[in-house]
């Protein structure tokens, strides 16, 4: 029964090796994969949304992949970190830099309240209650239009330039953009590693793996799962407000849970509890829209289709079967 | 406010809350039965209206469309149960879930390619224009007969379930499904009929609310959510739960739309959250359930 | 004299209209290893149940060195130094032996911390190792706990219970699906943990439990029937008659 630590697989102890160190140097990795990709995608546009919804997928996967909460409600996050970015910039006249911490913390605080009805509820219960809540912030973002610009979402706030230690940088150039918004990413990954090592991460972990004995051995498992969720919403948001400053637009779609759908779609096909599976995946899923798109309209089809056969075949995502073909690699994620 | 008006607005929340239940009545029931929670639920209450529109033109009559569209798609939905959601069952809880998922997007952008994006109305069948003098208002024939016809769909439910052989295997099969492998049962088709009658169910749903709406490939998302709200405030699994909620919430929505009709859905949510943070496990859910 | 560490004042619990368990009045002593027994269905899972904070009684209360533990909520039963494993075994399956341990470890000092590396608290590892030494585990450290054979798997349940460093180690069945040899070496490993904490275990094997405990209470239709030395109890009238026609089973 004996399976690794001991003897390595014989072929390949090179690519264990090379795992280990990506593995212990996963920040550095991520952030020179992401400083090279406008450079290896078609498009820059494209680059960004990689490194936006890396950052959301990211945020989610702290609850879904590591915790191993089913939310379908991470919308809500990813979208009021956007609207409030855009309505503290817009309508309040607040430079980014204020706008962004802003939103943040104000998201997390709707993620205290969304989580602490929601982690009342266990399993499916959890899944479709955290779909209905985010919804029903959707339907207060379509009402309350005076704020939010309603059906036709939020305008009229625009970042042109930035400054960054006296720089003036134009941030409509699109290289500009990019790095400038990887630098929120490198934040949001940085944040991310440090919680996933920390003792509070090896805590997620063990509820995930059975909430019940960790209950036992002496945590407050609902407050737990609160933080974990209030910190999830926080790394989502900065997607958020990454977007709202990317786009000058706040689509109101961005609350739908059809986004919320999307975001699960993503961390699945790049792989639930692993640090890059939200980057891969995010890369994967845009890249695959992108070119589907040329040929065909109904890319929905495709995305159903690939979202099934994920399910039923590659459950573990692209990177989560990466890893468990590399033995040793398996316990370091 | 005028006593009248009230009372005509409650009317109109049990049409309302009529379809919620009975669309809400085939997510619990498969739950209930299977554990298996339909995310394609929304999607399948829209085929089965565009199935009745479809149906109904063919065959002249409305009555044939509200008839076969549950049946077909019902049957639709035995073949997804047998294909795609019977390989997960032994797998973690959240798979079949994230599976109907990914379906709905297959289905809605089908309907899209088949049928267009634009709404299509479907036309209230002519025995039921009009409206009935209830004494204290007029009120449209059609809710009436949405609140008469699903008022018959529970009671013949419930009398399969409590007073047929085939309802007590389903009732015990949901007990326990090993008993019912040793005593020769063949599981596997009590499951293929339960999940049929759960989707048979979010067609007839949806081929009721046509007439009451435009059809439109994007109708079952509101639904959906509505169908969680109600089945997590009655109890997941509980068929007096579906019942009791679906109506209350339509009841509510109804009203709240008097005074406040951008308040309506939302009201609806937070009578969810309310519910959650004093009773979890919903107004008949069985405690640990949640 | 020793000291009353446990005491049970009243307890019953009812499950609709199922008595499980009515007016049972019991203390336990620092430093004793007790048993409890019954047939099936006595209320052995129930009372274990209630004692760990899993369960809360429906009448009686708990009193846990002098202080009630009424209404607490489970974790907080393991703060107080009331450390429990499971019949069935619960266990981390994905995570390594050790961090299984590790993580249980935790809970006492560190739960909110998203700051530090949790390597650096070499401490916490170095309790985590001395558990798995202590049941002989140490040499499996690194493997994943759902690899383990199911005796070992049986000791890593004990661990994890064992490293929260209870005053009161509550044991539900630790020798549950082991055959003769492995239930030797549980128990020679009971016998070591009891010389340096309190012990309470929930047991079937008659034999077993009854060369091990200091103390054997019966448990009979959810009341005391007998509590004393193993001796006293084999030759207790009711406790032969009660056990009657039932299987010892091995150990």
């Amino acid at each position: 029964m004996a399976m690794q630590s001991s003897g390595a697989a014989p072929a390949l102890p090179q690519a264990q090796r090379v795992m280990a160190a990506i593995a212990d140097h996963r920040v550095l990795v991520s952030l020179v994969a992401l400083a090279l990709l406008p450079w290896l995608l078609p498009s820059k546009a494209l680059a960004v949304n990689v490194l936006i919804y890396g950052v959301v997928v990211m945020g989610y996967n702290l609850l879904f992949g590591y915790t191993g909460l089913l939310s379908f409600g991470h919308a809500a996050f990813f979208g009021t970190g956007a609207y409030l970015t855009g309505i503290a910039i817009g309508r309040f006249g607040l430079p980014w830099f204020a706008a962004v911490p802003l939103a943040i913390a104000a998201s997390t605080v709707l993620a205290a309240a969304i989580g602490t009805i929601s982690t009342r509820t266990r399993g499916i219960y959890f899944s479709m209650v955290t779909l209905a809540l985010a919804q029903l912030v959707y339907y207060v973002a379509l009402q309350a239009s005076s704020w939010t610009g309603g059906e036709n979402g939020l305008r009229g706030f625009t970042v042109d330039h930035v400054n960054l230690l006296g720089l003036q940088i134009n941030f409509l150039d699109p290289v500009n953009k990019y790095y400038v918004l990887m630098a929120f990413a490198a934040l949001a990954i940085w944040a991310q590693s440090r919680i996933l090592n920390s003792p509070f991460g090896a805590v997620i972990e063990a509820i995930r793996e059975n909430e019940q004995r960790a209950r036992a051995c002496g945590y407050d498992v609902e407050r737990c799962k609160l933080i974990v969720f209030m910190l999830s919403g926080a790394i989502s948001a900065i997607g958020g407000c990454m977007s709202a400053l990317h786009l000058s637009i706040v689509p109101l779609d961005i609350l739908h849970y059809q986004t919320s759908g999307m975001i699960v779609m993503m961390v699945l096909l790049g792989g639930a509890r692993s640090f890059f599976g939200p980057f891969i995946g995010a890369a994967v899923f845009l890249i695959l829209e992108d070119v589907v798109s040329i040929w065909t309209p109904h890319w929905q089809i495709v995305v159903g289709a690939i979202f099934v056969g994920f399910v039923l075949f590659l459950p573990k995502g692209i990177w989560g079967t990466l890893l468990d073909l590399l033995p040793a690699a398996r316990e370091r994620r | 406010m005028d006593l009248s008006l009230i009372i005509m607005q409650l009317f109109s929340g049990i049409a309302l809350g009529a379809v919620l239940v009975i669309t809400a009545l085939g997510l619990t029931i498969v739950f209930g039965m299977l554990g298996v929670v339909n995310f394609a639920h929304g999607a399948l209450f829209m085929i089965g209206a565009y199935a009745g529109l479809y149906l109904a033109s063919l065959t002249g009559s409305f009555w044939w469309g509200l008839l076969l569209a549950p049946l077909l798609v019902g049957a639709f939905g035995m073949l997804i149960e047998r294909v795609l959601v019977r390989r997960l069952y032994g797998r973690s809880v959240d798979d079949p879930l994230l599976l109907t998922f990914g379906l709905s997007y297959i289905l809605v952008e089908g309907v899209r390619i088949v049928f267009g994006s634009d709404g299509i109305p479907f036309p209230t069948p002519s025995q039921l224009i009009g409206v009935v003098d209830l004494g204290f208002g007029f009120f449209p024939k059609y809710r009436l007969f949405v609140i008469a016809l699903v008022a018959v769909v529970l009671l013949a439910l419930w009398l399969m379930l409590e007073k047929t052989r085939v309802g007590l295997i389903v009732r015990a099969g949901a007990r326990d499904p090993q008993i019912m492998r040793v005593l020769g049962v063949d599981i596997g088709r009590v499951w293929l009929a339960i999940f049929g009658l759960g989707v048979g169910l979010a067609a007839l749903g949806g081929v009721l609310a046509g007439p009451m709406r435009s059809v439109n490939p994007e109708m079952g998302t509101l639904v959906l959510a509505e169908a969680f709200v109600v089945t997590v405030i009655g109890g997941l699994g509980s068929i007096v739960g579906a019942v009791v909620a679906g109506l209350m919430v339509g009841v509510c929505i109804s009203m709240v739309a008097l005074f406040a009709p951008e308040m309506a859905t939302i009201v609806m949510f937070a009578l969810m959250a309310a519910v959650l943070l004093v009773r979890p496990q919903g107004l008949f859910g069985l405690k640990g359930r949640a | 004299m020793s000291t009353e560490l446990l005491r049970a004042d009243g307890i019953g619990r009812r499950f609709g209209g199922f008595t499980a368990l009515e007016g049972i009045t019991v203390s336990f002593a620092a430093g004793e290893l007790t048993s409890i027994i019954g047939p099936n269905g006595a209320g052995k899972s129930t009372f274990f149940n209630i004692l760990s904070g899993t369960l809360s009684p429906s009448t009686g209360t708990l009193r846990f060195k002098g202080q009630a533990l009424n209404g607490l909520p489970q974790h907080r039963f393991v703060h107080r130094g009331i450390s429990r494993s499971y019949q069935i075994t619960n266990i981390f399956p994905d995570l390594s032996v050790h961090e299984n341990v590790r993580v249980a470890a935790q809970a006492m000092s560190v739960s909110y911390d998203i700051w530090r590396r949790r390597a650096d608290l070499v401490e916490l590892s170095e309790r985590a190792d001395a558990a798995l030494t202590a049941v002989g585990l140490i040499g499996k450290r690194g493997q994943q706990a759902k690899f383990l054979a199911h005796g070992q798997q049986r000791a890593l349940e004990i661990a994890i219970a064992l490293v929260s460093e209870p005053e009161l180690l509550l044991l539900d069945e630790p020798t549950a699906g082991m055959g003769p040899e492995e239930t030797k070496d549980m128990v020679a490993l009971l016998e070591r943990l009891a010389e340096r904490r309190t012990v309470l275990l929930v047991e079937h094997k008659m034999k077993m439990v009854l060369g091990l405990s200091q103390r054997v209470l019966v448990l009979h239709h959810g009341r005391l029937l007998a509590d004393g030395r193993p001796d006293d109890i084999r030759s207790n009238p009711d406790v032969r008659r009660v056990y009657l026609g039932q299987s010892e089973g091995y150990g």
